[in-house]
C-alpha cells in the first residue's frame, strides 16, 4: 500500500538551500507545484546552527567581485571551478538583498546600511551578519517567507529512502512517513537534493544528529559521482567534548588563539597565515592547533587536548553586542564566561567541501536531478571553504537549482507510474523486513561508533597513507556487519531506530567514499593534509576526485578543474 | 504522573494519520508556586465582584434615607465587614504590586514617535501615581478638604 | 570515570499500536557530571532500550527540537544540566500537546497557529533588488530583535495555562512572532495581523500568567509581546474608524 503524491518539482531537504529553491521555483512559474520533503520540520534544519555570517560584495565599498572571487579561489587552494565562482560572487549581493527584503534582521551600521565584519581568508570585510546567529535568522526568514506560497506543499518528517530513475531521468522519490510508517511515492518531473552534509560520519563534529549524508548516498546509489569527498573541513574553534561550534566571527571581531603558554602562536610562529593571524583560512589554523598540541603546548582535558580562544580583551559590551550567543554557549556547555576567561577550543569536523557532482546550474549528470547547498559540490569551495561563503552558496545555488528544475519539469514527462509504484512497494518491503529485525548480532549504536572512530583515525586534520588505507580496510567489513543489524523497535509509529538504521547505511556509503578518495590523493591541498606528501602537486593532482558506486566497491575517476582568471600559485597569506 | 488537560488543546484542524494520546499536564501543574500566585491574582476578581456588590448596597442605603444610611455605617464596624475590607485592601496591594512589576514590559518600544521611559522610572511613576491618588481620595473622602 | 553517578529516569512511553494510554518506564543510567538530560536519553536509546523515540538535533539549544517536561517543567533537554537534579528524573512529553509516541508530540496544531499570524513581510509594493536593502537603524532593529529570537521550541505552549484550557488561543510563540513583524520597520501588515490578533484565538485570551516568559530558553519574553500586541490591536481597532484602509 503506497500513497502517491504528484507534484512538478520535489525538493528533498528543507534547510537554507531547499527553502530557497522552493521559493525560486514558485516565483519562476505561477502554476508550478512544489513538494518539500524533509525528515525534520524545516526550522530544525542544521542551517539554523550557523553563526558567523554570509559573504557578499557590499555596493559602494572598496570591495569588488574580483576580490571576492580571488579570495574564494585562493581559499580553495585553486581547486574551485572558477566559472562557478564568478557566478557565485555575482549573485551573492542580490541574494542577500532579497533575504533582507524578506525580513532578515541583518545587523546595521548607524546610518541604517547593512554592517559587515572581517572573516577568515577574506581580504576585505564582506561578511553580512545578524549578531552571531546568522544561520538561525536566515533559516527562519526563509521558512516564514516560504509559508506565504500555498503551492509549496510541505511533507514534514518524511524520510526519503530512494531516488527513482526511470527511462533515463529522475521521476521522483520514495519516502517513509516517519509518523505513520506509511510508504509514499512522490512523483516529480524534477528532484532537487538539499539535504546537507555528513558530519555525523565523524565522532567529534559541530553537526547535529540529522547530518547523515542522506542526499549524497541517494545520488551516489543512483549513479551520480561524488566529487572531492576527501576534503572535509575542520573548524578551528569547537568546544571540547560536545564539538559545539564557536563561530569564526569571534576571531573576526578580534579574538586571539593561545597555546598553553599564553602565546599567540599564529603570530609568533610560522604557520603560513602571515599577517592574517587568527583570520587565516580554517584549514591552516586547524593544522596549526594540532601541531601546537603535538609539540606539547596544548592543555590536557577530559576530552582530549585543547588550546584557548581569548575574547577577554574585547570587553563585555562588544561581546554582548556582537557575540552574545558565543557567551551563552561557553557558559552553558563548558562553564566558562568568555568575558573573564579564555574558551577551550580544538579543531572539530564541520563542513564537507565535497558532495554530489553538479555544475553551475545545480544540475547533476542525471537528467532531472539537481542539488544545492552543502550536499552539492559545484565546486566553489574546492579543497577548503572560506567561512561565510556557504550560507551565501545555499541561497545562490538553491535559487538557481529551483529555476532550472522548473524549466526542466516543464518539458519532462512523468515516467511509468506503474514501475515507480512497484519500486516504492519494494522499498516498503525492504523497510518492513528491517523494522524490529531481531535476528542479527550487531548493535546499531556500536557499528556507528566504530565507523566514526575509523574516520577520525583515518581522515583527521593530518592524515597519512597507512591510516587512510586502514580506514578503508575497516569500513568494508563494517558494511558487512551492518547487513547483520539487529533492531528492537517493531512499531510503525515514529520509529526512530529504523530511521537511525537507514541513516547509518547512508553514512557508511559516504564514509567509504571519503576514505577512498582521501587515500588516492597523494598530495596535500587545502583541507587534505597528508604527512606522506606534504606538498601540493599541481602536475599530478590538479583535478577533482570523483567516486562512483559499483556493487563491488567505489570506483575512482578524475574530473578537470575549470581555471579561467586565476592561475594556481603558492598559497601564502 | 499526569492527567489530561482540555482534550482539544493544541489539536490540529484535521487529525493526523495515527492515533494520539490526549494532551497531559503534570499533576502539580496548577499547584506549583508560580501558578498558585497567578491563580490567586486572577481569583481576586471574586473580591472585586464582592466590592462591587457592597458598593451597590451603599448606593441603595444612600437613596433609602438617613436612617438606612446610619444603620449601614454602624454595620460596617462588624468584624466580618472589617475583615472583608482588609481582604479587599490586601488583594488590591497584591494585584497592584504584581501588575506594576509586569506592566513595563507590556509597553511597545514606541507608539508613533513616543517612547516609554525606562523600566525603573516607569515603575516609580506608577507607584507615585498610586500613592497620590490614594492620598487624594483619603483627603477628599475623609473630609479634610474641601473643608 | 569515578564521578559517574547512577540516576533513575522515569520516562513516559506510548505506542498507539500497543498502548491504550501512556505509561512510564524506568531506566538506570550511569551519568557523567557534565551531562545534560538529552545525553541520558541518548544513552538509553543507544545502550539500553532502542525503542525509545524522542526528537533532537543540534544539541546546542538553537533548533528547538528537544523540548520535554523534566520533573514537570518544560525544558530544552539539550540545555538542562543533570547537576540540578537528584537521583530520580522524570521525563515526559511537553504538556498541552497530543502525544504521537513516547516523548514525541504532535506539533501540527502549532504550525497552523504559527502560519495564522502571517509571519512574513507584508508590503504594498515589492522592493526591487536593484534598489538595495531597506535602511533600518540599529534602534529600529532593536524594536523587534528580541521577538525574532524564538526557536519554536514550544515550551511556552506547554507552560501556558490558557493554552491548556482554550484550544483556539493563538499562543505565546505565534503572537510574539506576529508582533515581531508588526514592529519591523519594513512591514506594512499591521492592520491584517491586528485583525488576526482580535479574531479567533484572540490575544485577549491571555491573562498575563507570565509562565511563557519564565520558561523561554531564549529570553524572547513572549508575555511582553502579547501584552504589547494587545495595546497595538486596540489602537489599530480604534484608528480603523478614523483612517480609511485599503483591503
Amino acid at each position: 500500500m503506497v500513497e502517491v503524491y504528484r507534484h512538478d518539482v520535489v525538493i528533498v531537504g528543507g534547510g537554507g538551500a531547499g527553502l530557497r529553491a522552493a521559493i525560486a521555483a514558485v516565483e519562476a512559474d505561477p502554476k508550478v507545484s512544489v513538494a518539500m520533503v524533509s525528515k525534520v520540520y524545516p526550522m530544525r534544519s542544521h542551517t539554523v546552527s550557523a553563526e558567523g555570517g554570509a559573504a557578499a560584495y557590499v555596493p559602494g565599498s572598496d570591495d569588488s567581485l574580483e576580490k571576492h572571487a580571488y579570495d574564494t579561489v585562493k581559499g580553495s587552494d585553486f581547486l574551485a571551478d572558477q566559472d562557478c565562482v564568478d557566478y557565485f560572487v555575482e549573485q551573492a549581493t542580490p541574494e542577500l538583498t532579497r533575504l533582507e527584503h524578506w525580513g532578515c534582521p541583518w545587523s546595521r551600521n548607524d546610518d541604517g546600511s547593512v554592517a559587515t565584519r572581517p572573516f577568515g581568508g577574506m581580504t576585505v570585510p564582506r561578511t553580512w551578519f545578524a549578531a552571531d546567529k546568522v544561520g538561525f535568522h536566515m533559516l527562519h526568514t526563509l521558512f516564514q517567507h516560504s509559508m506565504r506560497f500555498e503551492r509549496i506543499v510541505r511533507y514534514d518528517e518524511n524520510f526519503v529512502t530512494k531516488l527513482l530513475v526511470d527511462d533515463g531521468a529522475v521521476r521522483g522519490v520514495v519516502a517513509v512517513d516517519i509518523r505513520s510508517g506509511a510508504m509514499r511515492l512522490f512523483v516529480g518531473r524534477a528532484v532537487i537534493l538539499a539535504t546537507g552534509g555528513a558530519g555525523k560520519c565523524f565522532p567529534f563534529t559541530t553537526n547535529g544528529t540529522i547530518k547523515t549524508g542522506d542526499g549524497m548516498a541517494l545520488a551516489y546509489r543512483a549513479g551520480v559521482g561524488l566529487k572531492d569527498m576527501e576534503f572535509v573541513q575542520y573548524h578551528p574553534t569547537g568546544l571540547p567534548g560536545t564539538g559545539i561550534l564557536i563561530t569564526e566571527a569571534s576571531r573576526g571581531e578580534g579574538g586571539y588563539v593561545l597555546n598553553s603558554e599564553g602565546e599567540r602562536f599564529l603570530v609568533t610562529r610560522d604557520y603560513g597565515v602571515g599577517q592574517k593571524a587568527e583570520l587565516g583560512p580554517r584549514d591552516m589554523i586547524s593544522r596549526a592547533e594540532i601541531l601546537e598540541i603535538e609539540a606539547g603546548r596544548g592543555i590536557k582535558g577530559p576530552y582530549g587536548d585543547y588550546v584557548l580562544l581569548d575574547l577577554r580583551h574585547l570587553g563585555e559590551a562588544k561581546i554582548m553586542a556582537k557575540l552574545p550567543f558565543v557567551r551563552e554557549l561557553a557558559r552553558t556547555y563548558v562553564g566558562v564566561d568568555p568575558v573573564y576567561e579564555p574558551i577551550p577550543i580544538r579543531p572539530v569536523l564541520h563542513y564537507m567541501m565535497g558532495g554530489v557532482d553538479t555544475d553551475l546550474r545545480g544540475a547533476t549528470p542525471v537528467p532531472g536531478l539537481y542539488a544545492a547547498g552543502e550536499v552539492a559540490s559545484v565546486s566553489i569551495n574546492g579543497s577548503n571553504r572560506l567561512g561565510s561563503n556557504s550560507l551565501t552558496e545555499c541561497l545562490v545555488f538553491g535559487a538557481r537549482a529551483g529555476v532550472e528544475a522548473v524549466a526542466f519539469a516543464r518539458a519532462a514527462g512523468t515516467g511509468n507510474e506503474a514501475r515507480l509504484r512497484a519500486e516504492a512497494e519494494g522499498e516498503g518491503a525492504r523497510l518492513d523486513a528491517l523494522r524490529g529485525r531481531k535476528k542479527g548480532g550487531e548493535k546499531l549504536s556500536h557499528i556507528r561508533r566504530e565507523m566514526q572512530l575509523a574516520m577520525e583515525r583515518g581522515c583527521g586534520v593530518y592524515r597519512d597513507q597507512a591510516a587512510m588505507q586502514q580506514a578503508v580496510a575497516e569500513l568494508a567489513p563494517l558494511k558487512g556487519r551492518y547487513a547483520d543489524l539487529a533492531l528492537e523497535d517493531t512499531s510503525q509509529v515514529f520509529n526512530t531506530e529504523l530511521l537511525q538504521g537507514l541513516e547509518l547505511g547512508n553514512m557508511l556509503d559516504v564514509a567509504e567514499a571519503i576514505a577512498v578518495a582521501a587515500a588516492a590523493r597523494r598530495e596535500s591541498r587545502g583541507a587534505h593534509a597528508c604527512r606522506d606528501f606534504p606538498k601540493r602537486n599541481d602536475r599530478e593532482f590538479l583535478h577533482h576526485s570523483m567516486v562512483f558506486f559499483t556493487p563491488s566497491g567505489p570506483r575512482l575517476e578524475k574530473k578537470a578543474v575549470t581555471i579561467t582568471r586565476f592561475q594556481p600559485e603558492e598559497r601564502k597569506y | 504522573m499526569a492527567r489530561p488537560a482540555n482534550p482539544h488543546a493544541m489539536a490540529p484542524s484535521r487529525p493526523g494519520p495515527t492515533r494520539t494520546a490526549p494532551p497531559q499536564v503534570p499533576d502539580d501543574f496548577w499547584t506549583r508556586p508560580r501558578m498558585r500566585t497567578y491563580l490567586l491574582f486572577d481569583a481576586t476578581g471574586v473580591v472585586y465582584l464582592c466590592v462591587g456588590l457592597v458598593a451597590l448596597r451603599v448606593a441603595w442605603a444612600l437613596a433609602a434615607g438617613p436612617d438606612a444610611w446610619q444603620a449601614l455605617m454602624t454595620s460596617f464596624s462588624h468584624p466580618l465587614y472589617v475583615a472583608f475590607h482588609a481582604l479587599a485592601l490586601a488583594a488590591a496591594l497584591f494585584v497592584g504590586v504584581r501588575f506594576f512589576r509586569l506592566f513595563p514590559k507590556a509597553q511597545p518600544a514606541r507608539i508613533g514617535p513616543a517612547k516609554p521611559p525606562p523600566r525603573p522610572v516607569l515603575q516609580a511613576m506608577l507607584y507615585a501615581a498610586w500613592g497620590a491618588i490614594t492620598l487624594g481620595l483619603l483627603v477628599v473622602l475623609g473630609g479634610i478638604w474641601p473643608s | 570515570m569515578s564521578d559517574v553517578k547512577k540516576r533513575t529516569f522515569v520516562v513516559t512511553r506510548f505506542d498507539p499500536d500497543r498502548d491504550q494510554v501512556p505509561k512510564t518506564q524506568s531506566y538506570e543510567v550511569p551519568c557523567r557530571p557534565d551531562w545534560k538530560v538529552l545525553d541520558a536519553l541518548n544513552f538509553i536509546k543507544d545502550e539500553i532500550d532502542a525503542t525509545l523515540s524522542h526528537r533532537w538535533s543540534c544539541r546546542m539549544a538553537v533548533c528547538g527540537s528537544c523540548g520535554m517536561n523534566v520533573n514537570g517543567e518544560p525544558k530544552l533537554t539539550c540545555k538542562t544540566s543533570l547537576e540540578d537534579y537528584g537521583d530520580t528524573v522524570e521525563v515526559a512529553p511537553l504538556s498541552n500537546f497530543p502525544i504521537i509516541r513516547d516523548l514525541v508530540i504532535d506539533m501540527d496544531g502549532f504550525m497552523e497557529k504559527f502560519r495564522a499570524v502571517k509571519p512574513w513581510i507584508i508590503a504594498a509594493k515589492q522592493r526591487a533588488v536593484e534598489e538595495g536593502t531597506y535602511r533600518q537603524s540599529p534602534e529600529q532593529l532593536a524594536a523587534f530583535k528580541q521577538f525574532s529570537m524564538c526557536i519554536n521550541c514550544m515550551l511556552c505552549y506547554a507552560a501556558c495555562p490558557v493554552v491548556s484550557q482554550e484550544p483556539e488561543f493563538l499562543g505565546p510563540a505565534a503572537i510574539a512572532l506576529g508582533h515581531r513583524y508588526n514592529m519591523d520597520s519594513r512591514d506594512e501588515g499591521q492592520p491584517e495581523r491586528n485583525a488576526v490578533f482580535r479574531g479567533e484565538g484572540t490575544v485577549f485570551n491571555c491573562s498575563y500568567a507570565n509562565e511563557c516568559s519564565e520558561v523561554c530558553p531564549k529570553n524572547v519574553d513572549p508575555a511582553a509581546a502579547i501584552n504589547q500586541a494587545k495595546l497595538n490591536a486596540v489602537i489599530d481597532w480604534a484608528t480603523s474608524f478614523v483612517v480609511r484602509r485599503e483591503k
